[in-house]
């Protein structure tokens, strides 16, 4: 018995009213009676359903859907399913509280970090504008699954320790897209591969698994001093600023330009 | 001492007297350390119990919650919920059976379904996908076959006294369909006793009252009778 099932009583609960007749009026374009079994045109009730449970609706109440409705829905994906959804919409309303905070800054607050990157308002070029944020659920319940994919990582446990929020810097280290700013379906997956391409510096080192250290050092021997750069500037909790600067803009422009040999790895890591 | 005290007030808080100890020891363990335990075990047999026991199956919300919240705290993942609810699926598709073959077990899933409806909320919202299947099992119990037994009205009028409130927020139309069923009842149904009546009536009172009971009508039902 699923669910689905209860989507076809969709007249008022009468509960004395005999429901599972085999020729109700809705049988000749249904494919399955109540108990989901094929139905044959006009068959008879089983035996087992007798004429005094027959008389009993399956369900007395027709659920309303809030989305897409599949055929067979289990109780644990459904709530988790809202929980998404209802952090989403809290979510959405802490971001829109913190723009308005950042335009009309109360004195004493703190803007509050929260899922959502709060430097975004201070940048007027990048900030959207009040009206101006992805509010679509369905899109922005994908993205927070990107996010959690991303941030369910040992990679992430690791760099949320190693770097607190007001020691990171843009470019340098990795930062969790928004998903409430406009993107392109095409501008925001890029995002998240990159932004996870970035967070496998934080990648714990190799045991017995993983075989990606072990690549890296055979293979990369160039790249591998600006890993080591990356991780010195992450390590030290003020920059070292002179000296590492010109390897940490070729880290960077490593990072980002995805070179081809980082992208064989990230083929095969993500195998 | 003081581990003796600490022991008997989680006892007592989530009501695990009536498992056996070692079953007491690894639901103690889920709640303070999820992640060492097998979820999937610890859902089961509170299920379990909860279908057996009359005053479990009232309080094991409270229990389900915190393991719930420990679990996502430790290591964010949500293995004790959803084996939890899909159990509870389970039982409720078959509760027309459970409710043929034993009244008090089918009052026990009743209890247990509405316990966890109001325990376990998700962003201190009730569960949508509770409501319906609630619903449903106070509808059955609004049947005229089950009025008749006192044991069944008792559960329907404790389930409405606790989340009666919450339900009726989810979803105005059902209670009001709800509630024309239990006058009906009330009113024309011979074979109630008099105490299923008297159940009947105070929650109609209840109800009426915005959920609450006046002072009088608190008098009249639960006082002793002085005369």
């Amino acid at each position: 018995m699923s669910a689905h099932q209860k989507h076809r009583y969709e007249n008022d609960c009468k509960p004395d009213e005999n429901r599972n007749k085999g020729a109700s009026r809705w049988s000749h374009c249904r494919k399955r009676g109540a108990d989901g079994s094929l139905r044959k045109s006009h068959e008879v009730e089983e035996p087992g359903k007798c004429s005094q449970s027959s008389r009993r609706p399956e369900s007395f109440t027709t659920p309303e859907s809030e989305g897409p409705v599949s055929r067979v829905k289990n109780w644990g994906d459904e709530v988790e399913a809202e929980e998404m959804r209802s952090n989403v919409r809290r979510d959405m309303h802490r971001y829109r509280r913190r723009i308005l905070e950042a335009d009309f800054p109360q004195r004493d607050r703190k803007i509050s970090s929260g899922s959502s990157d709060s430097r975004d308002s201070r940048d007027s070029k990048e900030s959207p504008a009040k009206g101006d944020i992805e509010t679509d659920e369905t899109t922005l319940v994908r993205r927070q699954k990107q996010i959690n994919y991303g941030k369910n990582t040992l990679a992430y446990d690791r760099y949320i320790k190693e770097v607190p929020k007001h020691m990171r810097e843009p470019g340098v280290h990795p930062k969790t897209p928004n998903k409430f700013k406009k993107y392109s379906r095409r501008s925001w997956d890029q995002q998240i591969k990159l932004w996870r391409v970035k967070l496998h510096a934080w990648d714990p080192p190799a045991e017995e698994g993983s075989n990606l250290q072990q690549i890296e050092e055979i293979d990369l021997g160039e790249i591998m001093d600006f890993e080591l750069d990356v991780e010195c500037s992450a390590d030290t909790e003020s920059q070292c600023p002179a000296s590492s600067g010109a390897s940490l803009s070729l880290a960077e422009d490593t990072f980002t330009g995805t070179p081809k040999k980082m992208m064989k790895i990230e083929d095969t890591e993500m195998s | 001492m003081q581990t003796d005290r600490m022991e008997t007030s989680s006892k007592e808080e989530y009501k695990i007297q009536s498992f056996d100890l070692e079953t007491q020891k690894l639901l103690k363990t889920a709640l303070k350390d999820p992640g060492s335990v097998d979820l999937e075990k610890v859902s089961n047999i509170i299920v379990d119990q909860s279908l057996k026991d009359q005053i479990f199956s009232r309080e094991a919300g409270r229990i389900c919650y915190t393991i719930v919240q420990a679990e996502a705290k430790q290591t964010n993942g949500n293995v004790f919920r959803r084996n939890l609810l899909n159990r509870l699926q389970q039982e409720f598709k078959a509760r027309e059976e459970t409710r043929q073959r034993s009244t008090e077990e089918w009052v026990c899933l009743v209890s247990f379904i509405c316990n966890i409806f109001d325990y376990l909320k998700v962003n201190n919202m009730p569960m949508v996908a509770l409501v319906h299947p609630v619903y449903d099992c106070l509808f059955r119990l609004a049947q005229s076959d089950a009025l008749k037994n006192e044991e069944e009205v008792d559960c329907l009028v404790l389930q409405l006294h606790r989340i009666g409130d919450q339900l009726e927020k989810m979803n105005l139309q059902l209670m009001d369909k709800l509630f024309n069923l239990l006058r009906d009842g009330f009113l024309l149904q011979e074979d109630l006793s008099s105490m299923g009546r008297l159940l009947l009536l105070e929650i109609l009172e209840f109800r009426a009252g915005g959920w609450t009971l006046s002072e009088t009508a608190q008098k009249y039902y639960y006082s002793e009778v002085t005369d």
